[in-house]
């Protein structure tokens, strides 16, 4: 029994590479990693190594699958969310169920690979971004953890496509760009939530600048103070911004916020 | 921040590390909610690294696009299902690639199987350099780390991971028992992890 249990916890490295042939020797890996906490640590350990080895084969997709990819992401729905506490389920397949190791992820190889690529792969001016997107992480993360959050995309009459996720509970909302037209050295893209125009004191308030785009895209930046009514917009303004649009918007989009 | 080394500026400073796993992290949680320009964001970090293994398991380009499509669509469509406690959104991914990859190999395998039987795991390894996107230093890295180990680790590791074998096939086609693939994979895996994870 000693004997077979060790026999089968030496198998968490070639479980953790896909080298297990299917069957009978699979099924009871995968049981005896529901209990083995060691086994279940030491393959998670080991899917980060593999990921390394994967972004060290990394190679550049033609553009094309690109477009594939996203022309396809656009007819195809997404599962919703598992409901707790049978989330660990979905995970068995890649990853062993974790119920008694709440600790977040461990700095990894992964982690110091990925940034280093995330690095390389944008330049200089990317790390102004990556700086932007740290410093909004949490507020970022704050309005996913919202229930009931939604999404809503609008086109930029100039060219380009907005998508905001927002907490309507919270009245928090994420912005992020894609294919905005560039701009002249001294000009920036401007957010403003534009209220019912009855109700002076919620108007038209500033919802902050768009950060530089990288490849096209920015990076999501957040707002809050969202009322009933609210539309999101976009102008195009001196770099440093303003307190009310001086340009007409090249977005109106309406947030399904109720009263 | 101006950095004083352009070759490895990310070296000498620990916190981007994180950063990066959170940003990927934090990434795929907007996909999670339907954002298609994190999904964007996210696919230019992740297509390469997924691309680039799943074309080194089945070398045929096209095929590759192909299953690397799946893989970012498998990807879009269980954003939601990613749990950041059980590990980062690279991982997850980059999982659901090999992982995709080996079965398209092992079903083709089982198809051509009759007749061909001993072909597909005589064909040995070829440690063919696939076109990388950014040769330096995550790929350095890794391999200063593969470099630690035993040929025989190193070769069991390849010829399970970057081929796609099973251990039965990697025993098949290096002449040694399964017990010891087994440990040549564990052991070689803890090596790595170790490497990986001080430095």
């Amino acid at each position: 029994m000693l004997w077979s249990r060790r026999s089968l916890h030496a198998l968490a490295g070639v479980y953790a590479l896909d080298a297990l042939d299917e069957g009978a020797e699979q099924r009871r890996f995968i049981r005896h990693l529901r209990r083995c906490k060691a086994c279940a640590d030491e393959v998670r350990g080991f899917r980060n190594v593999a990921a390394a080895l994967a972004f060290a084969t990394a190679a550049e997709p033609p553009p094309a699958l690109r477009n594939r990819v996203m022309a396809a992401v656009g007819h195809t729905r997404q599962l919703p969310p598992l409901t707790a506490p049978r989330r660990w389920r979905a995970w068995t397949l890649w990853s062993p169920p974790n119920v008694w190791l709440p600790r977040l992820a461990m700095v990894t190889a992964v982690a110091a690979i990925a940034a280093v690529v995330v690095l390389s792969i944008a330049l200089s001016d990317a790390r102004q971004q990556l700086a932007s997107a740290r410093a909004h992480s949490q507020a970022i993360a704050a309005v996913l953890a919202e229930p009931g959050i939604l999404t809503v995309t609008g086109p930029v009459t100039t060219g380009g496509t907005t998508t905001v996720v927002l907490s309507a509970d919270k009245r928090e909302l994420v912005i992020s760009t894609s294919g905005l037209a560039a701009l002249p050295a001294g000009k920036a893209y401007q957010l403003w939530l534009i209220g019912p125009s009855s109700t002076q004191q919620t108007a038209v308030r500033s919802a902050g600048l768009l950060p530089p785009a990288v490849g096209g895209f920015t990076y999501p930046v957040t707002a809050s103070g969202l009322v009933a009514g609210d539309k999101l917009g976009l102008t195009v303004e001196p770099a440093g911004g303003t307190n009310q649009p001086t340009t007409t918007p090249i977005l109106l989009l309406n947030l399904p916020v109720k009263a | 921040m101006d950095q004083t080394d352009p070759d490895a500026p990310w070296l000498a400073s620990a916190p981007p590390r994180q950063e990066g796993e959170r940003d990927l992290n934090l990434l795929l949680r907007l996909v999670a909610v339907g954002d298609e320009h994190a999904f964007e964001l996210l696919y230019r970090q992740l297509a390469p690294p997924a691309y680039g293994v799943i074309r080194r398991v089945l070398r045929d380009p096209a095929q590759s696009e192909e299953v690397t499509q799946e893989v970012l669509l498998e990807v879009w469509r269980t954003a939601s299902r990613f749990d950041p406690a059980m590990g980062s959104a690279a991982t997850w991914a980059l999982s659901i690639a090999h992982r995709r990859a080996v079965d398209r190999v092992r079903a083709e395998v089982a198809a051509a199987g009759r007749e061909q039987k001993m072909a597909w795991p005589d064909s040995g390894p070829k440690d063919e350099v696939a076109d990388v996107v950014e040769a330096s230093l995550d790929r350095e890295r890794v391999q200063r780390c593969v470099g630690q180990l035993t040929e025989v680790q190193r070769q069991s590791i390849t010829l399970a991971y970057y081929s796609g074998y099973t251990y039965r096939q990697v025993s098949a086609a290096v002449g040694v028992t399964l017990a010891a693939v087994k440990s040549r994979i564990r052991d070689g895996l803890l090596r790595m992890r170790d490497c990986l994870g001080v430095s």
